[in-house]
């Protein structure tokens, strides 16, 4: 692995990705909330707020910004844990291919591609 | 859209299949280390998702252009996912991936084939695939134009996603196949049309509900008994539930319904009538009015605890923050009121629910 390494490019198209099913989620909270769960609102903004703040840590990424890849480390882990517990429970959540795919099979893949000592070192510039 | 269709199976089969192999046949060729690693992954991804198309072949031979398609589409995957030192790999494969996408949310649009989880996972390799291919890499010989590769991938990327997850939850919810109504709740199977036997079961059960319920009327009552209301109650209509009934697990007790469901009108509640629910997911209650009296499961609801809300998950399988994906045991409305869709009917018509608060 080299200074020339496409690993942080590689985690920003996930980052970007994952930034987008958030918008998503963020605007398909808005009909409920024009419909009167004033709560939806609410989460709807906080969920573009977040999706913002996916966008700035892949931005940092590829500008190779250290604490970029610290926060989007701990990101990911967060998800991966909020996604392990939910299938873990007996809720009904859904354990589609999608689902595996967005919610373990993806922040899975950011933490593998920013992991390890010389993509820490890369970081550290 | 959260289901695999039978027909799709085979394609999902193929992709798991190919993911070896397409690594294999990576790590085999010296060449891939000319290109960046970016690039590699697309290929890598192009392959799975040509081979998942190749797979879809068999089982779409009725429908010869549509498995003319998928086999066009997923031989120019295969050979695009061997061809990433070609000059012109970005270009072509760009344009593959995204004629693709477009062509398949065309497809689904002309009511061609249905979103399943196959075809969705299939569009979302895909997006990560044009992300990959696009997106440029410190130090590598690229084209003069990086900033365009980079507007196509912060702006067009997200464009697509956001078109396709639209287009494909659209049509989910327009045209829901038998079993799916209700914005995804999923219906009990039942015959197709009610006997003799059934109906008048059905009209007992409603004549039954309809008595204890008569109490219900005044909501004080219905308060003194434990229920009390979930979510928001500036909506028109408001689910009122009786926590030690859903506790106790009654099945179709009509004494002892688990919620009441009330209108939300300027003089307080009024009540519309009374819903059963099962104790566990996936066990429907008795049906003894047959499709009269199907029960329905809510699936994929995001709930959150604030306010005790919900919305729908995406079709990225994803909920607002702050709400998580979840499903309701199954369920089945009684409706004293006059209710177009019957009194047994999944959902309240809102024109019911608009005369009752007229009249209050």
């Amino acid at each position: 692995m080299n200074a020339n390494t496409s690993r942080p490019e590689a985690a920003f198209v996930l980052l970007l990705m994952q930034s987008t099913f958030w918008i998503a989620a963020g605007i398909s909270a808005f009909p409920f909330a024009i419909a009167g769960e004033v709560f939806m609102a609410i989460l709807g903004a906080a969920s573009l707020l977040l999706a913002s703040f996916g966008c700035l840590l892949a931005i940092g990424l590829v500008r190779r910004w250290r604490r970029s890849r610290r926060w989007a480390i701990a990101l990911e882990a967060v998800c991966l844990g909020g996604s392990i517990l939910l299938l873990a429970v007996p809720v009904g959540s859904n354990h589609g291919l999608v689902s595996l795919l967005v919610n373990v099979a993806l922040p899975l893949a950011v933490i593998w591609l920013l992991r390890g000592r010389k993509m820490r070192e890369l970081f550290a510039r | 859209m959260f289901d695999i269709s039978a027909d799709h199976a085979i394609g999902l089969y193929a992709g798991f299949l190919a993911l070896p192999i397409a690594l294999i046949a990576l790590w085999l060729r010296p060449a891939r280390r000319t290109v960046p690693g970016t690039a590699q992954a697309a290929a890598v991804l192009m392959a799975v998702s040509g081979a998942i198309h190749l797979g879809l072949v068999s089982t779409h031979l009725e429908e010869p252009i549509t498995s003319a398609l998928f086999l066009m589409n997923g031989v120019a995957y295969v050979a695009l996912s061997q061809a990433f030192t070609w000059r012109w790999w970005r270009l072509a494969s760009s344009a593959l991936l995204t004629s693709t996408i477009l062509g398949y949310l065309l497809y689904i649009a002309l009511g061609f084939d249905t979103p399943d989880q196959v075809a969705l996972a299939t569009k979302l390799i895909e997006l990560v695939a044009l992300g990959l291919v696009l997106v440029p890499v410190r130090g590598e010989s690229r084209p003069r134009d990086r900033a365009w590769y980079w507007a196509a991938l912060a702006a067009g990327l997200p464009l697509l996603t956001i078109v396709s997850g639209a287009t494909i939850w659209g049509i989910d919810l327009a045209t829901p196949d038998a079993r799916h109504v209700h914005a995804g709740a999923i219906l009990q199977a039942t015959n197709d049309v009610a006997t003799p036997e059934q109906t008048a079961a059905a009209s007992r059960l409603f004549s039954e509900t309809r008595a204890a319920m008569l109490p219900f009327d005044d909501w004080h009552q219905a308060w003194a008994a434990g229920y009390r209301p979930g979510g928001p109650t500036n909506m028109p209509t408001s689910h009122w539930m009786n926590e030690a009934y859903v506790k106790a697990g009654y099945v179709m007790d009509p004494r002892r319904p688990q919620g009441l469901v009330y209108a939300n009108t300027r003089r307080g509640p009024v009540l519309l009538g009374a819903m059963f629910q099962m104790p566990r997911l996936n066990e429907f209650g008795p049906d003894p009015g047959g499709p009269l009296t199907a029960w329905h499961q809510h699936e994929n609801i995001c709930f959150t605890p604030f306010g005790f809300e919900f919305s729908l998950m995406t079709p990225f399988a994803t909920c607002p923050l702050g709400a998580i994906d979840l499903s309701a045991p199954p369920m089945l409305h009684v409706w004293i009121v006059d209710n177009p869709g019957g009194p047994f009917a999944v959902d309240i018509d809102p024109s019911a629910v608009a005369a009752v608060r007229a009249r209050a």
